[in-house]
């Protein structure tokens, strides 16, 4: 029976989905020729072996961690597409690697690039750390010198954090599934960031940073993550995910506490001598301001002015607490000071300085009343008091 | 959630904002004495808070449960 003969479009149609459905993703290994990398930033070239060869396309898209050349045996991953204005059938790589390089290598780069691709390492997404982190998450085994060396850098540096501990598998059957189950939970348990991580190890070891799932459960995380996986020179999956990636886990508890407590402690200790200072040069002006006044009625006004002040720091002294009190009296006890300031401002203090003071009869002048010609008063100065018979009285003009 | 008994109320960072703000409101001398003195008061209460809680700080370590062990 003789069918209705087929277009080329249709029957390309079947070859395509035949091919492609039915082939699929494949892995090829194979020998490099006729390589072209296209201004575009797509590739294309042909893999070959001793009878057969195969077009190949690489779009520009795709991330190649070498540089391919003519004759190079590669190990390619795509699947096989069927172009159908040519009439051609070609290779589609999503993922290349020179023959020969261990599979876990290939496995690594393959996944590097696509979460590359996905945009997980990108630095837009990258989340700010907290500069005074409160509750850290740590997630790593609870054997080995990590935990302990997290625990021991924290203790030293900020000793104020409290640690939220999951510990977890770090190698081996259900290492990833573990990591990443933890990352979850550490995610819900309000901790203010989240460190991973282990010791060093073989690349087998370390195997589980390198998967998909923890770097899912890492790109997922609403907590920033530090990654401190194995020594410097291992770079894992694991750290191009981590909103930072930490050398080693000790460097990852020093990045997790940017601010250390001796150095919060130095700054109290400059601010308190600074606001002590500050109060003590305010009062000191005051009493500056006093002394520089001849005349003995602004004097004592001023006087009285700062007499009430320095009054009321005192009251404000005896509402301290004994802790307080105890500061004070550390930072060289600033209320003493205040209070010699104090003696300083007696009203005889100014006779030191070759000031005289009128009494009558033993007494200071009163503020209000004024003298008589014939009054009689003593001149009192430093070191004598002179008797003396007042001849007139010229009012000043009133001042200020 | 919150699991340490020397936590205090209002958080470490905003107390030590708070002590530099008063040192600068000091520095700059515009308030009237008495309020000089008041907030002179609240900063050395402040620094004696803050240094009390940090000298007296302890790393506490709570554990999470994992399903697996």
């Amino acid at each position: 029976m003789q069918e209705e003969p087929l277009s080329v479009s249709q029957l390309t149609q079947s070859i395509k989905s035949a091919v492609e459905s039915g082939i699929g993703d494949v892995c090829v290994v194979g020998e490099i020729s006729n390589f072209k990398h296209h201004t575009s930033g797509h590739r294309y070239f042909t893999l070959k072996d001793a009878s057969s060869q195969i077009s190949c396309t690489m779009w520009r898209s795709r991330t190649l961690s070498f540089r391919p050349e003519d004759g190079m045996r590669v190990v390619a991953q795509g699947k096989v597409t069927v172009y159908a204005a040519q009439g051609k059938y070609q290779l589609e790589c999503a993922f290349m690697q020179p023959e020969g390089v261990g599979d876990l290598y290939v496995a690594f780069e393959r996944l590097k690039a696509e979460l590359a691709q996905q945009g997980y390492f990108d630095v837009s997404r990258k989340k700010a750390l907290p500069t005074m982190p409160m509750r850290i998450g740590i997630a790593t085994s609870q054997t080995g010198a990590a935990i302990r060396d997290m625990l021991t850098t924290l203790e030293r540096r900020f000793p104020v954090v409290s640690v939220v501990f999951r510990q977890t598998l770090v190698q081996g059957d259900g290492a990833a599934h573990d990591i990443a189950s933890a990352i979850h939970e550490l995610d819900a348990a309000n901790v203010d960031l989240i460190i991973v991580g282990r010791g060093g190890g073989s690349i087998e070891d370390l195997w589980a940073f390198n998967t998909r799932e923890v770097a899912d459960a890492m790109y997922n995380c609403n907590t920033p993550v530090i990654s401190a996986v194995g020594h410097e020179t291992d770079v894992t999956i694991a750290d191009f995910v981590a909103d930072l990636r930490a050398a080693t886990p000790t460097a990852a508890a020093e990045l997790a506490t940017p601010t250390v407590a001796s150095d919060i402690l130095y700054g109290i200790d400059i601010t308190t001598d600074r606001i002590v200072a500050r109060l003590r040069d305010t009062l000191h002006e005051l009493t500056e301001m006093a002394e520089s006044f001849a005349d003995g009625r602004a004097m004592r006004r001023l006087q009285e002015r700062i007499a009430m002040r320095l009054t009321r720091l005192e009251d404000m002294r005896t509402r301290f607490t004994r802790s307080m009190l105890v500061s004070i009296q550390k930072r060289e006890s600033a209320t003493e000071h205040l209070r010699s300031r104090c003696q300083t401002l007696h009203p005889m203090a100014p006779l030191a300085r070759g000031y005289a003071v009128v009494e009558k009869n033993g007494l200071p002048l009163p503020m209000h009343g004024h003298l008589q010609p014939g009054d009689i008063v003593q001149v009192r100065r430093n070191s004598e008091i002179s008797t003396v018979e007042v001849q007139s009285i010229d009012p000043l003009p009133e001042s200020k | 959630m919150k699991s340490k008994g020397n936590t205090p109320e209002i958080s470490l960072e905003d107390q030590l904002k708070r002590l530099e703000e008063i040192s600068m409101l000091l520095d700059r001398g515009e308030l009237p004495l008495d309020e000089q003195l008041k907030i002179f008061e609240e900063g050395m209460k402040l620094a004696q808070v803050c240094r009390e809680y940090l000298d007296q700080a302890k790393l506490v370590v709570e554990r999470l449960g994992g399903d697996s062990h």
